[in-house]
């Protein structure tokens, strides 16, 4: 049986913990919305972006084989999985949900393909995939924090750089996507061979195009990689603060169960102290007659 | 009822919405006027001015390259990025101006890293011809 002393300590204990956990849940609250306008703002650019790939993309392709070296798939022996986490830990399945993730893309696809490299955006990726002993070929640092688009540029600028070369055949991003505040899923997104759809809209007419149609795809290509990258950091980081926010939602929720709990105890232990003490006084007093 | 509507997007944002009667964008093969029922036509852009003529009053965009579309007298102008006069700021293009002119000048033609120092001095004409406006 605890003494009214330490259960005393225990809530003072507990209180100071979710004092902490809801004020990271506000902290991330605030960040959450600053993320998701992020998303918002960039949506249109991304969306006209790919539309225009797709139909400058399918008519290249057509008419005089002028496709860009980025679109072209070949036999696929060696890939690269991108995996995204955040830098930061205590968001919940956040980070551990992607890593067993890349380590499942790496069970299931050894013997499909003759090589899979890792590099990694996020430390907490990077951390829990070194203590599983897999090698991580490259760890993108300082990305995290402030997004910037040049950031995500760079990115795909080595990424791509890999593919042209010949190092890689295909690459794949891992990363949570950003369905609601609530709900992040873990998605594995094809980033090289870039895949076009076919042009929905306008695709009877004829565009003129400067300087020429092959030009503005070699234009056209690198930034929508770049957007997609961009995407899936702004994408991570949004669904980081909404799992972030559940976990300490949670967590104060919990922290407010345990207060209760012990108060009770508390105050249990309290009247039996205070039963005990009058049976005493009583019965001396009871003894002196 | 103005001719063109114009859309100016960036990565990180839509900058403008609005209704034009001509817009003038600078081409990579030269610069370019649309008016109202332009054939579809996409063009690559260089770094400068884009005007916005609506109603016989002009409003220009400092943009630093990106590409262009038209089609159905809606023109989506795909910036790598855009400001207009009032988000410039002048002390930051002045010196990107002057340091990259400096750089341009010690580097050959065939210099790998000429081309990229080139546009950045066409992206600080290019804001500084805009705040001068």
């Amino acid at each position: 049986m605890p003494s009214l002393r330490d259960i005393r300590r225990r809530i003072g204990s507990v209180k100071s913990t979710q004092q902490i956990t809801k004020a990271m849940k506000m902290v991330a609250a605030a960040k959450l919305r600053r993320a998701q306008e992020a998303i918002t703002r960039a949506r249109p650019y991304a969306v006209m972006l790919e539309q225009s790939l797709n139909r400058v993309a399918s008519r290249a392709g057509s008419d005089e084989g002028a496709a860009h070296p980025l679109l072209a798939s070949r036999p696929v022996k060696k890939v690269e999985l991108v995996v995204i986490t955040s830098d930061r830990g205590l968001a919940g399945g956040f980070n551990s949900n992607i890593v067993r993730r890349a380590q499942r893309f790496l069970v299931e696809n050894s013997d499909k393909y003759g090589e899979i490299s890792i590099s990694t955006i996020g430390r907490k990726g990077r951390d829990s995939l070194k203590a599983r002993k897999m090698a991580v070929r490259k760890d993108y640092t300082g990305v995290h924090g402030r997004l910037s688009f040049e950031k995500a540029h760079e990115i795909a600028s080595e990424l791509s750089e890999r593919f042209l070369s010949g190092e890689v055949d295909a690459v794949f991003l891992l990363f949570n996507e950003f369905k609601s505040a609530i709900a992040q899923v873990v998605t594995l997104k094809q980033f090289l061979p870039v895949e076009t759809g076919t042009a929905e809209t306008t695709a009877s007419v004829d565009f003129l195009y400067e300087p020429s149609r092959a030009e503005l795809l070699a234009d056209i290509v690198p930034r929508h990689l770049d957007v997609q990258v961009w995407r899936a950091l702004l994408d991570s980081a949004a669904s980081e603060h909404g799992a972030r926010m559940t976990a300490m939602e949670a967590a104060t929720k919990n922290a407010a169960e345990m207060i209760a709990s012990l108060s009770l105890q508390y105050n249990r232990a309290r009247q039996a102290y205070i039963t005990k003490e009058l049976m005493e006084i009583v019965s001396g007093a009871e003894a002196l007659k | 009822m103005a001719a063109l509507t114009l859309e100016i997007v960036t990565p990180e944002r839509r900058v403008a919405t609005l209704q034009a009667d001509e817009v003038r964008a600078p081409g990579v093969l030269g610069g370019f006027g649309i008016r109202k029922d332009h054939t579809p036509f996409m063009s690559q852009l260089q770094p400068g001015r884009l005007t916005v003529v609506e109603g016989g009053r002009e409003v220009h965009y400092a943009l630093g390259g990106g590409f262009l579309q038209v089609a159905d007298n809606k023109v989506i102008v795909l910036a790598d990025s855009a400001e207009e006069r009032e988000e410039i700021d002048v002390e930051r293009a002045r010196r990107a101006f002057t340091e990259s002119t400096e750089r341009l000048r010690s580097l050959a033609t065939g210099d790998e890293n000429y081309p990229t120092e080139a546009a950045r001095v066409r992206r600080a004409t290019a804001r500084l011809e805009v705040a001068g406006r």
